[in-house]
């Protein structure tokens, strides 16, 4: 099913929670809905799934205009936070509900369930009650649920966040595998930018209530288009500095702080103009010359080194090595350079660098 | 060495800690449990006098009709509060519109009511009786619909209460995620909130039948206003008529009524347990078309306003129609007498909450740090039984045990507060109990590894968590006995508390006397619980 979002804005009190988005989802694409605590990702998918009414704006669902659709007429699964399995209803009774509810009859309720309890493995726990199984696997029962109404869209409210890490990893793939077999549409909120990129088709990162990127999971983090993009997905360096060179071709240079000239990759600024530079701890190496650095701070990582250090331009300025490489001595002076391609260049935000990375 | 560091040492000596819960359980014991139920015993005691009134075909047609009467009345009024406190306690949680917070008051406020202030209201709205110049609607009823009307106007905010406190804890995502599934609202309502909901209708369902049950204040004066106290019968009024009846012996009769509401009030609180534990409702069926037309438009419109008609009807107007006296007075109150009587029902009631509160607690400690020992169980159920019983019986029998030990005839009001002291002791302890099995031991525990004594680490760590339920538990037993009938007349004649004051002045026609002194006793009680209402709500939001 194609959803399609139309300058909605959702308001509690005097608080837009959610202030005029536009998006469109087609049919069968898996998309998660990346942002921090509190930016509106839960309203978001309420308002898709009809459970809150937009203060403005319409939701369309395959071009019909479905925003006066009261909640049990829309058709859509939707696993909440807190999974709210039924307490009192075994796991066949609570994957059972949405065919029960439609009126079907008992044996199609009974084949419904075990179809779909199948599906994510959960058969032979169909006569326990929620409290009698794990956290992973209330979960898998929560999609089975969501699925076995035989809605073709699916939302999923943070769905991994209360599981151990392995579990995590698990399902997330076995979710993505299940809902791609059967051709739903999903869209699935999270605040953990590793699990939004390992998994979705398209994230949509929002902040304070707005849209503050949609586009791949690679092009979010090669491309960001915002400082804020940039910040929230993955991990990066800003170094404030001003444009000094610009070649035909876009390829641009700059000087940083301590007057350092860096080149970086093509940008759209133009000689004088005042910026920002992004570059990934991954993206900046040592040398035996460059931006000379003292070493802060070194961090195993579990598969790699992190070197913090502070630079000449009195930024900080981190980097990786290999966990089987010597590393330096606190104190010691490095000289870092940054690979040119993979340095991003943005408009220095008026507001200031750190109003502009703000999570609230 | 003052007072509180004494207490503070010895009570690092598990003998003195073992000592005073078996104070404290004696105590329960010989002064609350044994006097309530000792007509059982009495029964045998007296078992030819009670025989003669099994043979005696009228006086068992009496007791019947009473005993059959309190118990349907109390089934009607029940049901009827369940099926309008469910739609009325949805909106009070699950919905929010302006003026809520006053709604929530409105609801609270036959609560202040003293039953008898009410009996008096309810019967002018409904049935104007002759002698009282104020036009009621002046239907003609029958004593048993008004009794019925009666008895609602103050069981419903229990129930919408008791439905309310339980639906806040039902995480409302259920009920979402079963629309979600397709479910219409009543559907989701009727096959998941509802059955998670079993304990608060379970709770519900005993405090407004005990309450019904127990009555006799505010029935008798309204029966007596209708002028049928000497016809028509509830459990409670046969007990007061049969103890005015002059010359006739009435022991056996009241023997006989006693044993048959213990013995069914006491059945009927097993089964609700039973039902808690046990009852599964087979709900599962699904009439998708029906259910979905009665959740939506006119249907559910009208359950909220026949909601809202029902309280204002039958509830609010006519426990504040004795109001209507003030616009027509006529003769003059006797102040004094009424002072008396406002003097001695708050010494009684005063001295029942302090002493409930401090040999309360550590009953309430004891059975929530142990509620899954055979104790603890026994005592959580022992604890319930004052509640259940119906006061007028309760106080028939603590009579019939005291009066066995030959007390000097100046004991009448030290009776009649024990009397009152039963009866509140399960407000309190319920209360306290609750409150303690929400916090979590660790606190004490910590407490203790940082060097506190036991007393210093109840008062300064426990008592401050749960001390807003103390005071709630106390200012419900305060008013309850503020506003008791039954039991005081069955103890004794010579203790005029408020409401016995009234009901005297309403047997001799002093409809406007009367009035006035139910008016003044309403106002205290609200001054009371709305008062100390703010002063708690006000320290937790400092807090
Ligand atoms: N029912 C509500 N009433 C008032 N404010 C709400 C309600 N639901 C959410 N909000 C507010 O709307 C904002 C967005 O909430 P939410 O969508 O739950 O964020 P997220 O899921 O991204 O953490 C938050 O500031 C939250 O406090
Ligand atoms: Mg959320």
């Amino acid at each position: 099913m194609k959803i399609k979002l139309d300058h909605v804005s959702v308001k509690f009190g005097d608080l837009y929670a959610v202030k005029d988005i536009s998006m469109t989802i087609d049919k069968g694409e898996y998309v998660t809905i990346l942002g921090p605590s509190g930016c509106g990702k839960t309203t978001l998918i309420k308002i898709v799934s009809g459970i809150l009414r937009p203060t403005e704006g319409r939701v369309f669902v395959d071009g019909e205009d479905v925003t006066d659709v009261p909640i049990e007429d829309r058709d859509t699964g939707y696993v909440f936070q807190n999974i709210a399995l039924f307490p009192h209803m075994t796991i066949s009774d609570n994957v059972g509900y949405g065919p029960r509810v439609r009126d079907l009859d008992s044996e199609a309720v009974t084949g419904t369930s075990r179809q779909y309890l199948e599906l994510v493995n959960m058969l032979e726990r169909a006569g326990m009650m929620p409290n009698e199984i794990s956290g992973g696997e209330q979960q898998k029962v929560a999609i089975a649920r969501a699925l076995a109404s035989g809605s073709k869209m699916l939302m999923l409210d943070e769905p991994l966040s209360a599981l151990d890490a392995r579990v995590r990893m698990e399902l997330r793939y076995e979710i993505r595998r299940l809902v791609k077999k059967l051709g739903i549409t999903v869209l699935h909120v999270t605040h953990d930018q590793e699990e939004a990129m390992s998994v979705s088709d398209r994230m949509i990162l929002m902040r304070n209530g707005g849209i503050a990127e949609t586009s791949t999971p690679l092009d979010m983090y090669r491309r960001p288009e915002t400082i804020f993009s940039a910040y929230f997905v993955g991990e990066t360096n800003f170094l404030e500095c001003t444009v000094v060179g610009k070649t035909k071709t876009g390829k641009t240079t700059v000087r940083l702080r301590n007057d350092t000239i860096v080149r970086v990759a093509k940008s759209k600024f133009n000689v004088g103009d005042p910026v920002v530079i992004s570059v990934r701890p991954e993206h900046v190496y040592t040398a035996s010359d460059g931006l000379p650095a003292t070493v802060r701070n070194v961090v195993f990582m579990g598969t790699y080194w992190r070197i913090r250090t502070l630079s000449a331009t009195d930024d900080y300025i981190e980097y990786n090595i290999p966990a089987d490489d010597d590393i330096p001595e606190l104190g010691d002076e490095v000289f870092l350079v940054f690979n040119k391609k993979a340095t991003l260049v943005f408009a220095r935000p008026s507001e200031g660098l750190e109003e502009a990375i703000r999570l609230e | 060495m003052s007072i509180f560091k004494r207490i503070d040492d010895l009570s690092s000596s598990p003998r003195i800690r073992k000592g005073w819960f078996s104070a404290a359980l004696i105590i329960f014991l010989t002064l609350i449990i044994i006097p309530a139920v000792f007509v059982l015993l009495e029964a045998v005691i007296e078992w030819e006098s009670v025989s003669e009134v099994l043979g005696d075909p009228t006086m068992t047609g009496m007791i019947w009709g009473a005993v059959s009467n309190s118990f349907s009345i109390a089934l009607i009024v029940t049901i009827l509060d369940i099926v309008v406190g469910l739609p009325m306690a949805w909106i009070l949680v699950r919905r929010s519109f302006r003026g809520k917070r006053y709604l929530d008051t409105l609801i609270d406020m036959p609560l202040a009511f003293p039953t008898a202030a009410v009996g008096i209201s309810v019967v002018m709205f409904w049935g104007a009786p002759e002698g009282v110049a104020i036009p009621g609607l002046g239907l003609v009823m029958s004593p048993y619909l008004i009794v019925i009307l009666l008895h609602t106007v103050f069981t419903f905010p229990y129930m919408v209460r008791s439905l309310a406190g339980i639906l806040d804890q039902i995480d409302p995502s259920f009920e979402t995620a079963g629309m979600t599934l397709g479910a219409s609202r009543l559907t989701a309502v009727r096959t998941i909130t509802l059955p998670l909901f079993r304990a608060g209708l379970v709770t519900g369902f005993i405090l407004c039948f005990a309450r019904s049950l127990s009555e006799t204040g505010g029935t008798y004066i309204a029966l007596q206003m209708l002028g049928v106290s000497s016809s028509f019968f509830t459990g409670p009024t046969f007990i007061k008529y049969m103890k005015d009846l002059p010359g006739a012996d009435p022991t056996g009769a009241l023997i006989v009524v006693s044993v048959i509401m213990i013995v069914l009030a006491v059945a009927l609180l097993l089964v609700a347990k039973y039902m808690m534990n046990r009852l599964r409702l087979p709900w599962t069926k699904v009439w998708p078309v029906w259910e979905r037309r009665l959740s939506k438009g006119l249907a559910a419109r009208s359950k909220d306003i026949l909601t809202f008609v029902f309280l204002f009807v039958i509830v609010i107007l006519p426990s504040f129609y004795i109001f209507a006296y003030l616009t027509a007075p006529s003769g003059v109150a006797d102040l004094n007498s009424l002072f008396g009587a406002i003097g001695i029902s708050f010494a009684i009631a005063g001295i029942a909450v302090v002493f409930n509160i401090v040999f309360g607690i550590p009953m309430a400690i004891y059975i929530a740090r142990n509620g899954n020992t055979r104790l603890g169980v026994l005592l959580d159920n022992l604890v319930n039984i004052p509640l259940i019983i119906p006061t007028t019986v309760l106080g028939l029998s603590l009579s019939m045990f005291w009066g066995s030990f030959n007390l000097p005839a100046g004991a009448a009001f030290f009776l009649v507060t024990l009397g009152h002291i039963s009866f509140t002791y399960p407000l309190v302890v319920r209360n306290i109990t609750g409150a303690i099995s929400e916090v979590d031991p660790s606190y004490e525990e910590v407490a203790r590894t940082l060097g506190a004594k036991p007393f210093r680490a109840f008062s300064k760590v426990l008592l401050p968590i749960v001390q807003s339920s103390v005071i709630a538990g106390a200012i419900l037993a305060f008013t309850r006995s503020l506003g008791e009938t039954g039991a005081t007349i069955s103890i004794s004649k010579d203790v005029v508390t408020v409401p016995v004051y009234i009901m005297d002045l309403i047997e001799q026609g002093q409809y406007y006397q009367g009035a006035v002194a139910a008016m003044i006793l309403i106002v205290i009680c609200f001054i009371l619980m709305f008062g100390v209402r703010y002063l708690t709500g006000r320290r937790k939001q400092g807090a």
